[in-house]
């Protein structure tokens, strides 16, 4: 599936814009502040009808409108889907597939496409909250199951809670606590282990796409760092989470809130064995987070998903020559789409296998499909 | 959108309704406009009627004209099985399946502390004292597949088997996360045989 053209109308910095894409690479290059980013920004609002930097829909309207419009059609093989979505102030959005108008929960994962942007490096720098939600996201996407067992567990565990809460000064009863700590265990294990699964096979997918970028010099590993102590026995993942709720449970009353569960967990990645958010640089962080991006895309295609458009936004400039030439290599020869930002000059692009990509120079909220010389 | 105000207030009675939204309250109230006052009148009185003719079997819960209900007063029913289940609803559901003959005991609801039920909000005590007193041998625990309703069925498995009762819950095939009202009488029928001992 590839996005052929696009029309804004009061789009964050742009008035009025229309753009027809290349079905492999389009290059947005020009300065900071011109709108690239919001180009992209408008490319995933088509897609997934929200915006990757606010969930507020009002931000994207340009200043002194009331409502913003963006249309794209999209080609995948012999078909072809219009994709009209608008936002008025205050009535709200209204998305439009092939002229019929669809609601915006039946829209979510209709067009895949995944953003890489410079902010992405949080998931290695910051604490463990993102690295959760992260694989929350990604668990609910390769596999249904993992959302309804991630939904079943949060409420067991918000039930759990309120009951340690009404008991904070007081003596309670097992048995009323022992059918949550039941639920809690059976939903909570079940999810670990979907996490480690999914681990393992995103260390494999990014582990190629990482060999790649740094020429097969650096190797990347990722870890599942589990609240509950296991000691490496999966097999008596259950028993000890059981333990271990009863063993912090004097604990856990003085708090109300329960204090060892997936909830709780991490995970680490290591480059050459040794911890990345600690000893990595920003370059190999970079390199990382984008090569577990990558991955995430390689398994989300496994699991029978199309091959999603790629959006990078400012990633070359981050990278050394040899990197950049790798990832522009790579994109290349993969089957998607992408968009690419860059304020700098990728050199040695012209040098890839199949030259096949449009360069667009963006300015002032205004976007030329430049010729190859301008570049 | 401004009403004339018995119209206004039919609305607003007809939004209390479950999965009722003003647009379909407004549908229904001019719905009702369109019709005699002889089938007003009969819709309204179907209301009262079952309103003031049903209550809740003193002993089972289930929503019942006669006192006790036509399952606890009938003798060709098996008389040591019981089946558990979270609403009133949910005996007619099973009832449909033709493939149940035990008794019933209707909890009324499912612990749920974030809603304030504790077993004090649920008919347990009445539950415990008939699997005592009318020699009850096995309880099947057929309450929603859902984080509370499994739950629940966990309780009641810690407080009755002590009893020296076999306790069953019937799970197989049952939607996860649903209701016992959306499963359909085939899936119903397997989840009942091929309820597991809890
Ligand atoms: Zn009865």
């Amino acid at each position: 599936m590839y996005l052929e053209n696009i029309s804004l109308k009061n789009f964050r910095n742009y008035s009025v814009q229309t753009v027809s894409f290349h079905p492999d690479i389009n290059i947005l290059f020009g300065s900071n502040a011109q709108g690239k980013t919001n180009l992209l920004e408008a490319i995933y609002y088509l897609c997934t009808s929200r915006s990757f930097r606010t969930n507020n829909d009002q931000e994207l309207i340009k200043k002194g409108s009331n409502f913003f419009f963006i249309k794209g059609s999209f080609r995948r093989n012999e078909s072809n889907y219009l994709v009209e979505t608008g936002y008025q102030y205050p009535q709200g959005v209204k998305i439009k597939l092939n002229s019929k108008e669809i609601k915006r929960s039946a829209f979510i994962h209709q067009i895949p496409v995944v953003i890489f942007c410079p902010e992405d490096i949080l998931l290695l720098k910051e604490g463990p909250a993102l690295r959760r939600r992260f694989l929350n996201l990604e668990g609910s996407r390769l596999n249904p199951l993992y959302y309804t067992n991630f939904k079943d567990y949060f409420r067991a565990l918000q039930q759990r809670n309120r009951l340690l809460k009404e008991h904070r000064h007081g003596i309670l009863d097992p048995a009323l606590l022992e059918p949550w700590d039941q639920e809690l265990v059976k939903l909570g294990a079940a999810i670990i282990r979907m996490r480690i699964a999914m681990l393992k096979d995103l260390e494999q997918q990014s582990f190629i796409f990482f060999n790649l970028l740094t020429g097969a010099l650096e190797s990347l590993s990722i870890m599942y760092q589990s609240s509950i102590d296991y000691q490496d026995h999966l097999e008596h993942l259950e028993d000890s989470f059981r333990l271990q709720l009863k063993k912090n449970l004097a604990l856990d009353q003085k708090r109300g809130y329960t204090s060892v569960g997936p909830h709780l967990d991490d995970f680490s990645v290591a480059i050459n064995g040794l911890d990345a958010r600690k000893f990595a640089s920003q370059g190999q962080q970079r390199t990382a987070v984008l090569a577990l991006k990558m991955g995430e895309l390689a398994l989300f295609k496994q699991a029978g998903g199309a091959e999603p458009i790629v959006l990078l936004d400012d990633v070359f400039s981050e990278f050394d020559q040899r990197r950049q030439q790798h990832l522009f290599t790579y994109l290349s020869e993969r089957d998607g789409q992408s968009f690419i930002t860059t304020a700098v000059k990728i050199k040695h692009f012209e040098t890839g296998p199949k030259k096949r990509f449009n360069i667009f120079t963006v300015c002032k909220g205004k976007i030329d499909a430049g010729s190859r010389l301008d570049y | 959108m401004i009403f004339p105000q018995p119209l206004q207030a039919l609305v607003e009675s007809l939004c209390r309704f479950p999965g009722i939204g003003p647009k379909t309250a407004q549908r229904m109230a001019f719905f009702l406009l369109g019709l005699s006052r002889e089938e007003v009148v009969g819709i309204a009185r179907a209301m009262v009627e079952a309103k003031d003719k049903l209550r809740f079997c003193s002993s089972c819960g289930c929503l019942t004209e006669e006192e006790p209900c036509r399952y606890c007063s009938d003798q060709s029913r098996i008389q040591n099985v019981l089946c558990v289940v979270q609403e009133p609803r949910d005996v007619f559901v099973l009832e449909r399946t033709g493939q149940y003959r035990g008794l019933y005991h209707v909890l009324h609801g499912a612990l749920s502390p974030l809603d304030g039920i504790g077993p004090e909000e649920l008919r347990l005590p009445l539950l415990f004292k008939r699997i005592s007193r009318q020699g009850i041998t096995e309880v099947i625990i057929a309450t929603n597949p859902n984080v509370e309703g499994d739950a629940t069925a966990a309780y009641l498995a810690r407080m009755i088997k002590p009893m020296g009762v076999k306790v069953t819950r019937i799970a197989f095939g049952l939607p996860v996360g649903g209701d016992l009202e959306y499963a359909d009488d085939l899936t119903l029928s397997r989840a009942l045989e091929g309820r597991r001992e809890m």
